[in-house]
């Protein structure tokens, strides 16, 4: 067949977000090249996953089983879709850009003689495709030139998974539910040449600044010692851990490991709310490779705003408490 | 009148048996003498050269000689009053040169100063203004160190100390009595040899002890390397500084075995101030301890037993110590060495002094912030760049071209050139000068650095330069020296004094409607470069200046110096609070800072001390500060 | 052990972008390079390898590809304690895609029959991020990536992989293998002075693409570069407090995705 070729990634028993997204961008290249799109599974008990993904508008969906593809390893998943793309001859193969993907999925290719277009945020007609250069400073559109199938996996967020459409009436073009069918691949355990343990999760006894993914720091607007709780409250609300600058550490109103900057430490979490923080020097080079900031101070000229992606300027005694009725309301 | 007074007594017959006697004692205490010198002169002599020495220009080295050991000027200056009764000792020490010769000729019948001749006799009164006056301060001083003792001397009692003032007093004693003895009489035999044993006795003590600094001290200060922090250019492959005690120069080796222990250094010391590790008389002494035990030949490291490698690097090499050591020890080319030592081969892993070195090794400043924001900075502050036409190049630096209050210092100083209408620009790209590195001891990244930055001066066509910051200042006027010509610098106190005629002068009333403004010396500014008066005569257009008890050539550290600025949290108590506690107990409604290194402590140091804390400003906006509003552009 | 650490030069982070007249890639004229960062790491961990393992027939050997500029790059791998280097000079390591690259490196790295190659996750330039899995592919060798830390075992290794979302796994895999390195698991060193004077007596192998007999016409091609339209810029969310707020966690829901 020809056609385009979706890998449905698994996590835990449950498909996640970025998988849809896949979906929806194999859809979006199938509507592009008129070309039939089919899901692909690979696990060892994949059926109750499978119903869920029958519902998309896909022309058949594939379940890759095998007992020794129960746990994710790159020569089990490689050397499976390898037998399935060699049966199937798709144009494309769509892959969500996970850190699995980024496992297995260029050795695959490579197998192949083809190289995985990686980390693709749009795709143009022709098809071309997109992806960030240069850490996000510079796009570069690629296009394929090989005679085999092209290999692109999407980056997380690119396409709404909300896009990806239902097989139901309303889509005209699908009249049918996606044909569900079984691969066995041949695998032998003396292939599978890495043994990897079940996952756990990093300790976190301590306290751990350096790979937090959200910070709720604080500054010398806060004022007193007793008002510490009032953003201790706010990190809370967000899953955040409590930091600070130097000064509030320094009064011994935090502790000094809590302390973020050039004589603390450096973070880079994926959101920074900075309370009261005007943003000295000392403070922003430890902070500075946050990837999202946002700054509440009442001092519309301070530095921080400089750095800040979202900005508040206010009181900050009136906006936290806002903020923690806000987040609780939206996240529960 | 002369007549009048009493003379000196001197025995007139010595018998064969004390003829002998004197001999054997006197040969026995040279030889006792020479053991421990001889094996002092030998590790020092055995030390390796220094490289870069070199006596010219001989006239300063006359002159210090003159102004420190002859006249004793530094040791009276800092510490008036035991400087002064130091210098009595040691003056009458030089007088009592030719009696004590005499006096011991006087035995072998070979006298040269004769009691009753008119020159003798002059001499001897002479020398005896001096022996009562040395007499009076030995007392004094045995007072001070044993009674009233000060705390830099250290927790221990030193009572080799107390035996030479015994013996020194001893011998003013009894010289002084020989003048109311008869020639003849067996007080006046007596007399004579309680001082030839006082003296014999002396001798030896010398070298034993750190009264070692009587015969070293004035080569050590003739020796020295003739500017202050002058660190030494490395040479060869094999040179990483201070690294085992091969590594030892003479002059390091000779600076070890000078030192008197007096403690001026430590009393001075930030970090001896606040509770760190370092002293820097212990690194010297470490120094010492080492040669005593190991010599200059050893293979062993410098730091671990003898010396600490984090009280190393707890130096700001604010140099106090350096600026204050009466026996010219140059302790920041031995500290600033022994940071070499460790970096240049690797041994030094501390988490963020690796990060600075990684930052300035992939970057362009000690931040790691992005080469853009500077770019930003420039339009947004609407700087020139320089194009070769103007006058001056305005080196940002690293704290002027991305820290918040250094950009703002840079702000209002473009405001006063622009004001005065001097023509000025900036480089489109600025490295770190290297300051941090060069007194963290990475000298592979100073020479890139200072490299780069030479370069792209010359491709400018730079021929002046004007900062803000006096570590970069002092990095580019001295320490790029050793890679090549760096085009003529100031530092914007001395721009702002020199124009201080044509800058708005606030006036008032009465001077109590002016405000009270404390002047804060940076070290980079006031030791390093001598510069005191002119950031003051800018500070004195603003307002009062008033001053902090600890000013000038005594200023205290902010803290930020020697790389310190970037590396972690300090033990102890931090010194920047200790010096903003100074700055605000003076009273003053404004801090004036002439160095962002300085205003970035403070201003962490008076936020954590409430909310009365004064304004703190720079020199430059204080001048801009009295500018008409419609100057600012 | 003798491991090889393929390292790639890259232009400096955060110099300004300017793209080329061809528009195809940027302007590199007056640009500076580095090592890139987690070759770095990739360095860090062979040479601690090394330096923990008892025998003393360990050896650090450096491939880098690419024109005569890399040669600073391979002298600063020397200077940190690299026994050896081989540079693969080539002018056209831009028209190459990573299958090409990884032709190259693996035909430089089979004669020298490592137990152990090392690699840093991804560049810092294209972020491909494939590599060293593709190298694993050409040399027949087992791999894993995103790797952490790497403990030698009797039989091969353990490996700590970083997972999503603050997870970890370890993975006992058999030598030699292909390790891609993730930053951070290591404290990086400094160059020194000490070891630059020493890193200029080490070996530096020059072949060329022609000589090591590689010719891989691209399966993917770069066709066009262009900027981001998004620059970077703060968004001040004005009204009450409350209007604030509300509008903040908008932006974190939907923009920021953390809520």
């Amino acid at each position: 067949m020809s056609g385009i070729l979706v890998v449905v990634e698994q996590r835990a028993g449950r498909i996640a977000r970025i998988s849809w997204e896949a979906v929806a961008a194999a859809q979006h290249l199938g509507t592009q090249l008129s070309l039939p799109v089919s899901a692909v599974i690979v696990g060892a008990q994949t059926e109750a996953l499978t119903a869920e993904i029958a519902a998309k508008a896909l022309a058949e969906v594939v379940r890759v089983e095998h007992p020794l593809l129960a746990q994710y390893t790159s020569d089990g998943f490689s050397l499976s879709l390898h037998q399935l793309i060699q049966s199937e001859t798709p144009t494309y193969v769509v892959l969500p850009h996970t850190y699995q993907v980024r496992d297995y999925a260029p050795a695959l290719a490579a197998r192949l003689g083809q190289v995985l277009i990686s980390d693709v945020v749009a795709i143009a007609d022709g098809p071309v495709f997109t992806r960030q250069l240069l850490q996000g400073r510079l796009n570069g559109n690629y296009r394929p030139t090989g005679s085999g199938p092209g290999f692109v996996s999407v980056q997380a967020g690119a396409f709404r998974a909300e896009a990806a459409p239902n097989a139901a009436p309303a889509a005209p073009q699908i009249t049918t539910r996606a044909t569900i069918t079984t691969f066995t691949p041949t695998l032998d355990s003396a292939q599978i040449r890495t043994k990897p343990s079940e996952p756990y999760r990093g300790s976190s006894q301590t306290v751990d600044l350096g790979s937090a993914q959200r910070i709720v720091s604080v500054g010398r607007g806060i004022k007193g010692a007793e008002n510490i709780p009032l953003v201790q409250e706010l990190a809370t609300a967000l899953g955040a851990e409590l930091a600070a600058s130097r000064p509030i550490c320094g009064n011994g109103w935090l502790p000094m490991e809590r302390q973020v900057g050039s004589s603390g430490q450096t973070v880079s979490p994926k959101l920074y709310l900075a309370v009261g923080i005007s943003g000295a020097i000392q403070h922003l080079v430890g902070m500075k490779g946050s990837q999202c900031i946002v700054a509440i101070n009442k001092d519309p000229d301070a530095p921080i705003f400089e750095v800040a992606d979202y900005g508040i300027v206010g009181d900050l005694f009136e906006v936290v408490p806002a903020l923690i009725e806000a987040i609780k309301a939206a996240t529960q | 009148m002369i007549l009048l007074l009493p003379t000196l007594a001197e025995p007139q017959h010595f018998s064969l048996l004390e003829k002998l006697l004197f001999a054997g004692l006197a040969v026995a205490s040279a030889y006792s003498f020479w053991r421990r010198f001889g094996l002092v002169l030998g590790k020092i002599l055995q030390s390796k050269k220094d490289p870069s020495f070199h006596f010219f220009p001989i006239g300063k080295r006359v002159w210090d000689f003159v102004w420190e050991v002859l006249f004793q000027a530094k040791v009276i200056r800092e510490r008036p009053l035991p400087g002064l009764a130091h210098a009595f000792v040691f003056w009458a020490f030089c007088a009592f040169a030719l009696v004590t010769l005499n006096h011991c000729a006087v035995v072998l019948g070979l006298g040269f100063l004769s009691p009753e001749g008119q020159i003798g006799r002059l001499y001897f009164y002479f020398a005896a203004v001096f022996a009562l006056a040395c007499a009076v301060s030995i007392l004094c001083l045995f007072v001070r160190r044993f009674l009233i003792r000060p705390k830099w001397l250290g927790e221990n009692l030193s009572y080799q100390s107390g035996v030479i003032a015994l013996l020194i007093f001893v011998l003013m004693a009894t010289y002084l009595a020989s003048f109311f003895v008869a020639d003849a009489s067996p007080s006046a035999r007596t007399l004579w040899w309680i001082h030839t044993l006082a003296l014999l006795t002396f001798l030896p003590l010398i070298p034993h002890t750190k009264h070692l600094h009587l015969v070293l001290s004035p080569a050590t200060v003739f020796l020295s390397r003739g500017s202050f922090s002058q660190i030494p250019p490395l040479s060869g492959d094999e040179d990483f500084g201070l690294v085992a005690g091969t590594d030892l120069t003479r002059l390091v080796s000779l600076q070890a075995y000078s030192c008197v222990e007096c403690g001026r250094c430590t009393e001075h010391c930030p970090a001896a101030n606040t509770g760190k590790l370092l002293n820097p008389k212990e690194i010297v002494l470490g120094l010492r301890g080492y040669l005593n035990d190991l010599g200059p030949a050893s293979a062993e490291p410098l730091l671990g037993k003898y010396n600490a490698q984090e009280a190393v690097f707890q130096c700001t090499t604010c140099g106090a110590c350096e600026f204050q050591c009466p026996v010219g020890i140059e302790h920041l080319p031995i500290l600033v060495g022994l940071r070499r030592g460790a970096v240049n081969t690797g041994s030094w892993a501390d988490g963020q002094g690796t990060k600075l070195f990684l930052n300035l090794e992939r970057g362009s400043n000690a931040l790691g912030l992005s080469p853009a924001e500077r770019d930003k900075f420039i339009e947004k502050a609407g700087l020139p760049l320089f194009d070769g036409t103007q006058e001056y190049c305005l080196w940002l630096g690293c704290m002027g071209g991305y820290d918040p209050k250094g950009r703002e210092i840079v702000a209002a100083f473009a405001r006063v050139m622009n004001y005065l209408g001097t023509s000025y620009g900036v480089l489109r790209k600025e490295k770190c000068t290297g300051d941090p590195v060069r007194r963290l001891g990475n000298d592979l990244l100073f020479q890139q650095l200072a490299e780069a930055n030479l370069e792209a001066l010359a491709q400018n066509k730079v021929k002046k330069i004007v900062s803000i910051c006096p570590h970069c200042v002092r990095t580019i006027q001295e320490d790029w020296k050793e890679y090549g010509t760096p085009p003529e610098i100031e530092h914007h106190s001395e721009f702002l004094a020199r124009y201080a005629d044509k800058l708005p002068h606030q006036t008032s009333p009465g001077p109590s409607h002016l405000e009270k403004i404390v002047f804060h010396d940076p070290c980079y500014l006031g030791r390093y470069r001598n510069v005191y008066d002119q950031p003051r005569t800018v500070v004195a257009l603003a307002g009062e200046l008033i001053e902090a008890p600890r000013n000038h050539e005594r200023s205290f550290c902010c803290g930020a110096g020697g790389g310190l600025a970037f590396l972690g949290e300090e033990t102890g108590e931090r010194v920047s609070h200790n010096r903003a506690a100074e700055l605000v107990a003076t009273g003053a409604q404004t801090i004036a800072a002439a160095c962002p290194f300085c205003n970035t402590m403070f201003r962490d140091a008076l936020a954590a001390t409430g909310e009365a804390a004064p304004e703190l400003m720079d020199i430059a906006q204080l001048a801009a500060r009295g500018l008409p509003q419609s100057g600012a552009s | 052990m003798k491991i090889v650490v393929a390292i790639k030069q890259v232009r400096e982070r955060d110099a300004q972008v300017r793209i080329d007249a061809a528009g195809k890639w940027i302007e590199e004229g007056d640009l500076q390079f580095a090592l890139n960062e987690s070759d770095a790491y990739a360095l860090e961990e062979a040479l601690q390898l090394k330096e923990k393992s008892a025998a003393a027939d360990g050896e650090v050997i450096v491939v880098s590809a690419g024109p005569e500029r890399v040669g600073t790059t391979i002298r600063e791998a020397l200077a940190k304690g690299a026994d050896r280097a081989i540079h693969i000079d080539c002018d056209d390591l831009g028209q190459r895609d990573a299958l090409g690259v990884a032709h190259l490196l693996a035909a430089a790295i089979k004669p020298e029959s490592p137990d152990l190659v090392l690699t840093g996750l991804q560049s810092e330039d294209l972020g491909l991020g494939q590599t060293g899995v593709i190298l694993a592919e050409l040399l027949g060798l087992p791999h894993a990536t995103l790797i952490l830390h790497v403990e030698k075992t009797e039989t091969g290794l353990t490996v700590k992989r970083e997972l999503e979302e603050g997870w970890f796994q370890s993975i006992d895999l058999p030598t030699p293998a292909v390790l891609t390195i993730q930053s951070g698991g290591n404290k990086l060193r400094y160059a020194t002075l000490m070891g630059i004077k020493r890193a200029k007596t080490k070996e530096v192998r020059r072949v060329t693409a022609a000589e090591l007999g590689v010719d891989t016409p691209p399966v993917v091609v770069l066709e066009q570069v262009t900027l981001p339209q998004k620059q970077k810029s703060t968004q001040i969310l004005d009204g009450t407090a409350k209007e604030a707020a509300a509008a903040l966690v908008e932006k974190l829901k939907f923009e920021v995705r953390v809520l």
